[in-house]
């Protein structure tokens, strides 16, 4: 663990009159594996969304690898190395899995619009040897037999894996993973586990949403919990069984109403 | 002869226009009515910067005898800046039918002030004198010069065709794919989704005001009747029969409408009295033709290729190993 890589302090966000993140603040360490859970309505999601560009926050400070990215544009902090993912699969549907890998793979010059026009031999060069790579990927996902098929066309399970083709393929320094188990069996999920595990292996650094507790005491090494907005507790999954306000916030509505 | 040299004259300069409208409706998927008006102001623009001053009562801007094929490029220089402010308000947030509504505002704006400010191009009345541009010096008949010109505007095609079939089997052509099936998940792997677009808009409405200034020389005279921007729908029309993001598909739509259905409406029984009847029936038929695609081919003759990836000609290894993966959901 080499410091951290992503800082998170005093975080907040309202929709209307609705504070959906309140004084957020958490860190988390390079080459981790941490999970962010809590209810539902805890504010998960909005905190991806706000780390991610795909919201701007009301106040507080995100910096990430050293670099502050509070408010930028989602497409700037992808490019800095932090890729998420959303709750349901977002496959480009009309191209094929070997497209959707290699679009996740290309490096942005190569989409320059004059260079295309006057490059073509040298961009057609890179593109082979990013398709290589590329196939070594899809065979890890097991999508090899499938690279021309419409990404449309894959069934939901499927969908998952190519979304991790699609990390594995971006290399990014951060993956935010948003419910990666939603609608998967448990033979999948263990893959979906492995995966994770492997892109913290491999150096990256990796925050899981998830529902699924025994998936995130299995591959997490550190838990987040939020409940209505605010981060009520930091630490190992064991260290967190027995936080009363943890259980509070998972079972306190349920048990006031026995 | 000179019929069918004028039809595949008209074609040829229709498909380089619907060349550049696919690469924002077939690629980026934004249904664009302004790009009638792209073509019609490089056609205007063209003929301004040709046919010299004017002579009262006409009235319009510039009136220079530059060359023709310079006219062309500064008129298209003009084109691409007003589609670079079109596009910067239209694509920054707006999509499907606001994108389509602005884009219908803005070309409808552009109409109205061509017509009613008469310094401008001469209002109702419009420009002429474009006509055949170079026929002396090349020493040809008039006869002579309408073949030179359809042969011109098939290489201008041809050219424009290469560069698009190039930019569409790109990475960049790739990536507005993948723009256009999913801007967040586009977003979220690095792409910059208003740029993505806008350069593509930009490229496409080049390629409009380019067809605008070849279709100056063609029909040498232009005024508002000559370009309603419903125009643009018989365009779609052909994008759709062709195939929506193939460029070949798009030209051989634009030969299949325009060939066929000027064909077609020329042998039907048109009543003396009714002298509008064969044109309501060509849009009647060309709504029957959209909506029979629609119905048995929706991809066009010829669909989007799904696999622009060279090595994909290699037989993929075997059906599929996926053992207890693809057997959920």
């Amino acid at each position: 663990m080499n410091g951290e890589i992503l800082r998170i302090e005093k975080l907040s966000k309202s929709f209307g009159g609705v504070t959906a993140v309140r004084d957020c603040t958490f860190s988390v360490a390079q080459g981790a594996v941490l999970g962010l859970i809590g209810p539902n309505g805890a504010g998960k999601s909005t905190v991806v969304d706000l780390v991610s560009g795909f919201g701007r926050p009301d106040a507080g400070q995100i910096t990430f690898a050293g670099t502050p990215i509070t408010g930028k544009r989602p497409d700037t902090i992808a490019r800095l190395g932090l890729i998420r993912t959303f709750q349901t699969p977002r496959e480009w549907r009309q191209l094929t899995v070997l497209q959707n890998v290699l679009v996740a793979r290309c490096a942005f010059s190569r989409e320059a619009l004059f260079r295309t026009i006057v490059r073509a031999r040298r961009i057609r060069h890179d593109e082979m040897a990013d398709q290589a790579k590329v196939m070594e990927i899809l065979d890890r996902f097991q999508l090899a037999g499938l690279r021309d098929v419409r990404a449309n066309d894959l069934s939901g399970g499927q969908k998952r894996l190519l979304e991790f083709a699609r990390i594995a393929a971006a290399d990014p320094r951060l993956v935010i993973l948003d419910e990666p188990m939603g609608g998967v069996n448990p033979v999948l999920g263990t893959r979906i586990g492995e995966a994770v595990r492997h892109f913290a292996d491999e150096g990256h650094t990796v925050i899981v949403v998830e529902h699924n507790l025994p998936f995130i005491e299995r591959i997490c090494d550190e838990v987040v919990v939020m409940d209505t907005g605010e981060v009520i507790a930091q630490g190992s999954f064991d260290s967190l069984r027995d936080n009363p306000r943890v259980v509070d916030a998972y079972l306190g509505m349920d048990q006031s109403h026995e | 002869m000179m019929y069918w040299i004028s039809v595949i004259t008209e074609s040829g300069i229709f498909a380089i226009l619907a060349l550049g409208l696919d690469m924002v409706w077939g690629w980026c998927g934004d249904f664009d009515l302004a790009f009638y008006g792209y073509l019609a102001l490089g056609s205007y623009m063209t003929m301004v910067l040709t046919i010299g001053k004017p002579t009262p009562p006409t009235e319009y801007i510039l009136g220079l005898t530059l060359p023709y094929p310079l006219a062309i490029v500064v008129a298209d220089v003009l084109v691409v800046a007003l589609a670079a402010i079109i596009g910067a308000v239209a694509l920054r947030n707006l999509r499907e039918i606001y994108f389509a509504v602005t884009t219908l505002g803005a070309v409808s704006a552009l109409y109205l002030v061509v017509q009613v400010y008469t310094p401008l191009f001469d209002g109702f009345n419009g420009l002429f004198g474009l006509i055949n541009p170079g026929q002396s010096a090349l020493n040809l008949t008039y006869n002579g010069y309408r073949q030179f010109f359809m042969v011109v505007v098939l290489v201008i095609l041809a050219a424009t065709y290469l560069v698009v079939q190039r930019l569409s089997r790109s990475p960049f052509g790739r990536m507005l794919r993948a723009v256009r099936e999913d801007e967040r998940a586009a977003a979220a792997y690095g792409r910059g989704i208003f740029f993505a677009k806008y350069r593509a808009y930009l490229f496409g409405a080049a390629l409009a005001g380019l067809a605008g200034g070849l279709f100056a020389a063609y029909i040498s005279a232009f005024n508002p009747s000559a370009w309603t921007p419903q125009e643009l729908l018989v365009i779609y029309a052909a994008i759709l029969v062709g195939g929506r993001g193939n460029p070949r598909g798009v030209i051989v739509g634009v030969f299949v409408v325009y060939v066929g259905f000027i064909e077609l409406t020329r042998y039907l029984p048109s009543p003396a009295s009714r002298p509008e009847f064969a044109p309501a029936l060509r849009q009647v038929l060309i709504g029957l033709l959209i909506i029979l695609m629609l119905r048995f081919r929706p991809a066009g003759i010829f669909a989007e290729r799904a696999g622009q990836e060279r090595a994909s000609r290699e037989p993929a290894p075997g059906p599929v190993q996926q053992a207890g993966v693809g057997a959920d959901s």
